[in-house]
């Protein structure tokens, strides 16, 4: 690869990580804290790819230094595939294909653990609104009294369960979207099957619902937390789609 | 010069005109044509990339690429300025001669550098081109990801609950990058370093164009490398039933090697292994231990990554030994403090 393919590799590389990290994009693939780092990045390699076009532009002699015989290596053609793949897939966050595929049971709080609280209702709402984690966390309590005689709110996608039905979900990112993992809540009552008809996977809801005790996983025997939906409304997909 | 192994990706037959002076326009054209076909993909072919599984095989590899480039900005800039500003004769005079003695010196000179592997490869291949001692540069590139203060920090705050966790990390993973440049201090060979010929800053230019060229050189080089482990993480990722996983943690001995194997191809930034590893809560504290003891010293970004600085004979020698190596320490420390 001549000199100049890999300035101009550097340039569109560089280009295009700023813009995604400039965007709201870049919040389908990392943490939010990482935008800094990530503009930096994209800013140095812009950089570099531009001044090495300015040193190697047509006409310049040749210094001493530069040794204009040396060509780059053949895998640096593989940098055009992330340039590719932002340009033309241009991917969104995990969705439901994702959740069925990274999921991991909740963990049980230590045995003599302190019921957590779930604090007042939304102001002005009947309702609390939880992070699936929080939900699911203090659905395994070893007291669950925090949760009961509440409407709690739950925001999140939907995801189809094995053997029917459907959980409201998110997917947790700890540092990228290679480590994610999802937290599935089932949606199962009386209306379950009434206000979720008609829907698909991936759409994002809004549930509002009472809690109901957790249900074991069709195939691997965990315990899923469960909420018993009263009303469910469409909602737009969130900024930042995963869950802190 | 030795070739990068074949990828079976070469966009050019016949590219080794890409070498010499005509190389300039052929390579372009490449890229010109390569674009071309972007752009038209772009807009010819929309809605062919909705599949479900591909779209979320690009969100995990371009996450990959995105995570991994400021910590490799950050170490090939390191790398530079090491090849450039300071004198060879530096590490010579600061590391013992003895490199049964540099080695644990080196190891210990990784608690300083705060990257993760991504940076220290390039590092490393820059101490050897200085003149350092292969079995300490090996040490340092072992230790640096592994045991360096924000990777501890990480450690401690996704293990809130087992702070000996971070203890045996330290001793686990400086154990490796000892043992290892031991190892190859007493059996290794020089014939099996292939360092890329880096003609550009030994030539005697201004400091300023030798270190943009250094820059320049390990972008496209590592970068490259860490596309090819991008694309491995994403595809497993995206191929490997989890479940398969769920079934094996109850078995110790099975969960140790199976964790292992999964450090090897999750190929997770060290400073974010440990989220990970606190997340697989139905594998023993031991397993997980051995998950980020391997993780920083081989994987699939890594060991690609190595292949590109020092030559794929040394890769192919050098990555399992480290893995035998890692699960062992790993293992020990686990059962003697976990």
């Amino acid at each position: 690869m001549s000199r100049l393919a890999q300035h101009l590799l550097l340039v569109l590389l560089g280009g295009v990580t700023l813009r995604v990290s400039l965007s709201e994009a870049y919040l389908a693939y990392v943490q939010a804290g990482f935008r800094p780092l990530l503009v930096a990045a994209g800013a140095v390699v812009l950089a570099v790819g531009l001044l090495g076009l300015v040193r190697d532009r047509p006409g310049r002699d040749a210094g001493p230094g530069q040794a204009h015989e040396h060509g780059g290596p053949r895998v640096a053609w593989l940098l055009l595939a992330p340039v590719a793949v932002l340009l033309v897939v241009a991917p969104g966050p995990l969705g439901a294909f994702t959740a069925q595929r990274q999921t991991a049971p909740v963990s049980a709080p230590p045995p003599g653990d302190v019921p957590l609280g779930i604090g007042p209702d939304d102001p002005g709402e009947s309702w609390r609104t939880m992070t699936l984690a929080g939900y699911s966390v203090r659905t395994q309590q070893s007291d669950t009294a925090p949760l009961r005689d509440r409407r709690i709110r739950l925001v999140g996608f939907l995801s189809p369960r094995d053997g029917g039905g459907w959980y409201v979900t998110r997917i947790r990112i700890a540092c990228c979207a290679a480590d994610a993992l999802a937290v599935r809540v089932v949606l199962e009552g009386p209306d379950a099957d009434e206000l979720l008809a008609g829907r698909s996977a991936d759409d994002w809801v809004e549930v509002v619902g009472t809690y109901a005790p957790s249900r074991e996983h069709p195939t691997l025997g965990y315990p899923e937390p469960v909420l018993d939906p009263d009303a469910v409304a469409t909602v737009p997909a969130p900024v930042d789609g995963y869950e802190d | 010069m030795s070739g990068p192994p074949d990828l079976g990706l070469r966009p050019s037959r016949g590219s080794g005109l890409d070498r010499g002076r005509g190389g300039g326009t052929r390579s372009t054209d490449v890229l010109v044509v390569a674009l071309l076909a972007v752009v038209a993909a772009r807009f010819l072919l929309p809605g062919a990339f909705d599949a479900p599984a591909l779209r979320a095989w690009a969100t995990v590899f371009v996450a990959v690429c995105l995570q991994a480039l400021p910590f490799l900005v950050l170490g090939v800039g390191l790398s530079a300025a090491i090849g450039t500003l300071v004198p060879p004769s530096f590490f010579a005079r600061a590391l013992p001669r003895r490199p049964a003695l540099a080695v644990p010196v080196a190891g210990a000179a990784g608690l300083v550098l705060p990257g993760c592997e991504c940076a220290s490869v390039p590092v490393a291949g820059s101490l050897v081109r200085r003149g350092v001692t292969p079995a300490a540069a090996l040490a340092f590139l072992l230790s640096a990801p592994a045991v360096n203060p924000v990777v501890l920090v990480a450690t401690a705050v996704a293990f809130p609950g087992d702070p000996e966790m971070v203890l045996a990390r330290f001793l686990a993973s400086m154990a490796v990058a000892v043992t290892m440049g031991w190892l190859w201090s007493a059996f290794g060979r020089g014939e099996w370093l292939r360092m890329p010929a880096r003609s550009v800053h030994e030539a005697g230019g201004h400091r300023a164009a030798a270190f943009l060229g250094a820059v320049q050189h390990d972008l496209v080089h590592a970068g490259g490398y860490l596309v090819v482990g991008g694309l491995t993480a994403a595809t497993l990722n995206v191929v490997v039933p989890r479940e398969w996983l769920d079934a094996v943690a109850a078995e110790p001995v099975l969960a140790v090697l199976v964790l292992a194997a999964l450090a090897v191809v999750l190929a997770i930034c060290s400073e974010a292994d440990a989220f990970v590893a606190a997340g697989l809560t139905s594998f023993s504290l031991t397993a997980r231990l051995v998950f980020l003891v391997v993780g920083p010293a081989v994987d699939v970004k890594l060991i690609a990554l190595q292949a590109g600085t020092f030559g794929s004979r040394f890769a192919v020698r050098f990555a399992p030994v480290t893995l035998v190596v890692a699960i062992a320490a790993g293992s020990l420390v686990g059962w003697w403090l976990l």
